[in-house]
């Protein structure tokens, strides 16, 4: 059993990166885009004074803006990728595969996981070349040790393959996808504190920023890579995002079970 | 052998009523089915539009759960062990959708492969052997995108039977396929009941497929069966009637009533078409009356283009008892 899920892991994971990959263009289109937001936030941030900020945003200053913005991207580009997989995979739907992939026996489970694993290695390797080449050219990035790298690496990965797996279960049920998409590109850079730190942020919009588990990212990355913070002071954060990211599998798999119960009674496989 | 006991299915259906207000519509999509599908036979399911067709084959695949009813698959229950079940079937629908496009064709049915946990070795085996048996097997490294309309249709074909299922549901497999094509998908699919002994449930629009593939029918009207058996059983059902088509030069209005005196006899029914060069004359009667009218023709002098005796249709059969069953 747990040999098949696997299987239909990777047999997902492969199809996925078969249909989307058709073109060397898409190699291109993938590193261009993210760079070309990166540099307008940059050069936006550029003319002001970043010292001025330092009552609320310690760590941050004139020196280290690029890497601040760099991480925020990065992770954004995890997350971000995600929400345009997903909205590729409703076509499932659309196509009548989804109809196939529940006539099988496989894990409905193993397929929006292989879609996200596959969703978020293919779109983010070039843009991290890219911002480890930008990390050496600068030099302000601050090495935590192996530990404290590995943490920060899988708080990024793991909740953003959670992320994954609910948006390809939420986009998959949904009659009207543009909404869910409009809904939750554009906010998640705005609110996950990508290019202005959560902190300074009015209440209202802390609250906002926290509904995505990119915010948790970001800040713990921030935390471990610009601040220097050990472990013990990152517990706190690191038992948060654990418990955002088991919820988000937890509602995933609902859905999931909802999508298929509500599609056998009533031969409809949009689900709201 | 599939068995289907008492299977139904309701949908309920909303209806806006205002901006607030939405009423509640049950529609019976299939009202207690009973029917059978044999190894290595091809049963037909027919019906016009909305018969409830596809509800049904969407049940027996374990898409849809019956509202009442079951059906028993090789001593299988389709409520109860939906996922056994799921192994020994497959479903082919026609149309261009249920493939990825953008994978080659021997790379879709690997795909399918593995979601069923077909062993490696036997799914590299199969999927030749498949490719072979559609006549895909020279172009399996082309992206599905640049196959023809027929060579997709064949690789759903390929697709249905990548678990070696016992039974295959095939919904309109022929769907918007050149008559050639769809003559030779025809062939593979005798060829899977008769070689291969798979078990066929197949629902067509083209009564002649019907009749050419199909061992034994259901004809379904609003949900209900309304009549089963073979072809021939289910012409002679409602087709006692004979069908005469009759091509002359000229039609006089003699002759006309002439001949619709005969049809009034005959409790039957007359329609002429004349056109430039000949008239058409479409005769239906309860009885055999040919002799009588072609004696009337050489009488009148009429000089006879055409003369045929037609067995009644099958798709004559259905509109019929749809109509009947209307009536009722």
């Amino acid at each position: 059993m747990y040999r098949f899920f696997w299987r239909v892991v990777k047999a997902e994971a492969l199809k996925k990166h078969r249909t989307t990959f058709h073109s060397k263009l898409v190699y291109f289109s993938m590193l261009i885009w993210p760079i070309l937001t990166f540099a307008v936030a940059y050069f936006t941030y550029k003319p002001f004074k970043l010292s001025a900020g330092a009552e609320k945003v310690g760590y941050l200053n004139d020196n280290n803006l690029v890497i601040f913005i760099l991480i925020g991207y990065i992770a954004h580009m995890f997350f971000h990728s995600l929400v345009q997989s997903a909205w590729g995979f409703s076509s499932e739907r659309f196509w009548g595969t989804l109809e196939l992939i529940y006539l099988s026996p496989a894990s409905r489970l193993a397929f929006v996981l292989g879609n996200a694993i596959s969703s978020l290695f293919e779109n983010v390797w070039l843009f991290i070349i890219f911002a480890i080449m930008m990390f050496q050219f600068y030099g302000e990035l601050y090495f935590p040790g192996i530990g404290l790298t590995v943490i920060g690496t899988i708080t990024l990965i793991i909740p953003a393959i959670a992320w994954g797996m609910f948006l390809n279960a939420l986009f998959l049920f949904s009659r009207d996808t543009r909404i869910l998409f409009t809904i939750l590109e554009e906010p998640m850079e705005l609110f996950g504190g990508v290019k202005l730190p959560v902190a300074i942020f009015p209440l209202w919009a802390k609250i906002i920023s926290y509904i995505f588990p990119l915010t948790y990212s970001i800040k713990i990355l921030r935390r471990i890579f610009l601040k220097g913070e050990e472990l013990v002071q990152l517990l706190p954060i690191l038992a948060l995002i654990s418990l955002v990211t088991l919820i988000m599998i937890i509602i995933t798999i609902l859905l999931l079970k909802s999508g298929e119960k509500y599609a056998k009674k009533t031969g409809n496989m949009a689900l709201f | 052998m599939i068995k289907t006991e008492g299977l139904s299915k309701t949908y309920v259906t909303k209806i806006k009523k205002g901006l607030f207000h939405k009423e509640k519509k049950k529609v019976e999509a299939v009202q207690n089915l009973n029917m059978v599908i044999n190894k290595g036979k091809i049963t037909g399911l027919l019906g016009i539009n909305g018969a409830g067709k596809t509800t049904t084959i969407k049940m027996l695949s374990t898409l849809i759960e019956p509202t009442k009813g079951t059906a028993i698959i090789d001593d299988l229950d389709l409520k109860k062990d939906a996922n056994e079940i799921k192994k020994k079937i497959n479903m082919i629908a026609g149309g261009e959708r249920m493939l990825y496009w953008r994978l080659t064709g021997k790379e879709n049915l690997w795909y399918y492969g593995q979601i069923y946990n077909i062993p490696k070795d036997i799914l590299i085996k199969r999927i030749n052997k498949l490719l072979k048996l559609v006549g895909l097997f020279d172009d399996k490294d082309t992206p599905v995108e640049r196959y023809s309309k027929g060579m997709k249709q064949r690789l759903q074909i390929a697709r249905g039977l990548i678990n070696d299922p016992t039974y295959i549901f095939m919904d309109e497999p022929t769907l918007g396929l050149d008559a050639p094509i769809a003559r030779d998908l025809r062939e593979y699919v005798k060829k899977l009941a008769d070689e291969e002994e798979k078990g066929i449930l197949l629902t067509s629009h083209y009564m002649n497929e019907v009749e050419e593939l199909c061992d034994y029918i259901y004809v379904l009207d609003n949900g209900i069966l309304i009549a089963e058996g073979s072809a021939k059983e289910l012409a002679l059902l409602v087709n006692d009637h004979k069908i005469l088509r009759i091509e002359i030069d000229e039609l006089s209005f003699e002759l006309e009533k002439a001949i619709n005196n005969i049809c009034t006899q005959f409790s039957g029914e007359v329609k002429y078409t004349r056109r430039e060069q000949h008239a058409e004359i479409y005769l239906t009667t309860k009885e055999d009356v040919s002799t009588s009218i072609a004696t009337l023709l050489t009488q009148y002098n009429a000089s006879i283009k055409k003369f045929l005796s037609e067995e009644p249709k099958l798709e004559d059969t259905i509109i019929s008892l749809a109509r009947r069953e209307k009536n009722v």
